[in-house]
C-alpha cells in the first residue's frame, strides 16, 4: 500500500545490495529500475531490462525455472505488473521456490514522467495472495524489507514484497552501457549456460562447458 | 552427427513434433491454449525432461521463455497466429532486441483448411504481420515430413539468434 513519508528506491536497494546472497541472480525493470540498480551494485548476474514493460516478472519466472538452484530476485514496478497482471497469476501457478518478487508501488509511471497509475491504492500483496502466492506482504521501511527478504523459509513458492516508495522521475545515468545484446551474453557466460553448438547440417546442441 | 530416421509416409506429425523437440534436448516449452494444441500440450506435459509452463497470455509467454532460454533451457513456443499478433511490443523490444534464439510452433488458424470461420480475419493478417515485425517464419510443408521441419525451424532460430515462427496446419500438430 502507498504511504505517506516513503523511503526511495535507493534505500530499499541499498538493502537488497546488503542482503544479496552471492549466488542470487537480479532481473530489473525498465527505467530506474535498472538505471540505478546498475549505479549501485553492478554484476554480471544482473539481467538489465530496458522497455519492455511489464515483462520483468515474467522473464524472471523462466530464469527461475531454468536455474532452481539460484535465488532469482525481479524488481518490478506497480504500473509494469499492472501491464501484465496475468504473469501474477502464472508466477502463482508455477510457485517456484528460488523467486523473489520485488514490486515497487509508487503509485506513478516514474519511468514516463510520473504519470498517474490507472488505480494506485491496490493492495498488490492481497493480489498475491489471490493468486496462490502465500507469502506476499506489504513492507513501508527498508528495515522491514531487510527483516522480509532475510526470513524467506524455503520451500513455499515465490515471495512477493510489496516496497511502498517515493517516486523517482529524476533519470538516473547508468554507469555502463545496458547494450541489450551484451547484458545478455555477459549473464550466460557468468551463469554458465550452456552453448549452443552447430553442426554443418542440422542437429545442433546445447553444452555445457 | 546421426540423421534422424526418415518418417515413412502417413506418419503421426505431432509425434514426430514431440519426438524432434526431444531429440533435440528442449527443456522447456512455454504454451497459451489453441484448439489444435491442447492435446499435443497433454502430451508434453507427461513428459519427464520437457517443463511445460502454461502462460495466460502470449506476451507473457514470450517472456518466460526468453528467460527459460537466458537460464539454459533450449526454449519452444506453443501459441496461436492470434497470440503472435497480440505479442508484437514484446517480440521486438524483448526477444528480438536482446536475440534470444526461441522456437515459435504456432497453429496457423484462418487458413482455408480451417472450418471455424471466425479465425478468418487473423489468418488473412498473420504472414503480413509477421513482416512487418521482422519475424523469421515458413509455412511448413505437408509434403515433407514434419520433424525435420521442426529441426531446420529450432536450428535457424539459434544460428542466427532470433525467434523463428513455424507455422502449422491442423494436420502438423493437432494430435
Amino acid at each position: 500500500m502507498v504511504n505517506a513519508a516513503r523511503p526511495s528506491r535507493a534505500d530499499y536497494y541499498k538493502v537488497l545490495a546488503d542482503t544479496l546472497p552471492a549466488n542470487a541472480l537480479v532481473v530489473t525493470s525498465l527505467g530506474n529500475a535498472s538505471y540505478l540498480w546498475a549505479a549501485m551494485h553492478h554484476a554480471p548476474e544482473n539481467f538489465y531490462i530496458e522497455d519492455a514493460m511489464g515483462l520483468a516478472l515474467p522473464l524472471a519466472l523462466g530464469l527461475a525455472i531454468a536455474q532452481p538452484e539460484r535465488p532469482v530476485i525481479v524488481v518490478e514496478g506497480d504500473g509494469a505488473v499492472l501491464m501484465h497482471l496475468g504473469a501474477l497469476v502464472t508466477v502463482g501457478a508455477v510457485a517456484p521456490d528460488n523467486l523473489t518478487v520485488l514490486l515497487i508501488q509508487n503509485g506513478v509511471h516514474a519511468a514516463s514522467g510520473g504519470q498517474a497509475l490507472t488505480n494506485a491504492a491496490l493492495d498488490l500483496a492481497e493480489l498475491a495472495r489471490s493468486t496462490g502466492i502465500a507469502r506476499a506482504t506489504n513492507v513501508a521501511t527498508p528495515q522491514a524489507f531487510a527483516s522480509a527478504i532475510g526470513s524467506a523459509p524455503a520451500g513455499r513458492g515465490a515471495q512477493v514484497l510489496v516496497l511502498s516508495t517515493e517516486p523517482d522521475v529524476e533519470v538516473v545515468r547508468p554507469p555502463i552501457a545496458l547494450d541489450p545484446v551484451l547484458t545478455k551474453h555477459r549473464f550466460m557466460a557468468a551463469i554458465g549456460a550452456p552453448r549452443y553448438v552447430p553442426t554443418m547440417f542440422g542437429g545442433g546442441r546445447l553444452v555445457s562447458e | 552427427m546421426a540423421k534422424p530416421a526418415a518418417q515413412p509416409p502417413g506418419a503421426h506429425r505431432p509425434s514426430a513434433i514431440l519426438d524432434t523437440l526431444k531429440r533435440l534436448g528442449f527443456g522447456a516449452a512455454i504454451a497459451v491454449p489453441d484448439g489444435w494444441l491442447g492435446e499435443i500440450l497433454v502430451r508434453i506435459e507427461q513428459e519427464p525432461t520437457i517443463r511445460l509452463v502454461r502462460a495466460t497470455h502470449e506476451e507473457e509467454a514470450l517472456a518466460v521463455a526468453c528467460g527459460t532460454r537466458l537460464g539454459g533451457l533450449r526454449t519452444a513456443m506453443f501459441v496461436q497466429n492470434a497470440g503472435v499478433l497480440s505479442m508484437g511490443a514484446g517480440m521486438v523490444s524483448l526477444a528480438q532486441r536482446y536475440q534470444f534464439p526461441l522456437l515459435m510452433l504456432v497453429s496457423y488458424r484462418g487458413t482455408l483448411e480451417d472450418p471455424v470461420f471466425y479465425h478468418a480475419p487473423k489468418g488473412r493478417v498473420t504472414e503480413p504481420v509477421f513482416k512487418g515485425f521482422g519475424l523469421a517464419y515458413a509455412r511448413t510443408d505437408r509434403n515433407r515430413p514434419i520433424g525435420v521441419q521442426v529441426e531446420e525451424a529450432a536450428t535457424f532460430a539459434e544460428e542466427a539468434s532470433c525467434p523463428f515462427a513455424l507455422l502449422l496446419s491442423r494436420e502438423d500438430v493437432q494430435w
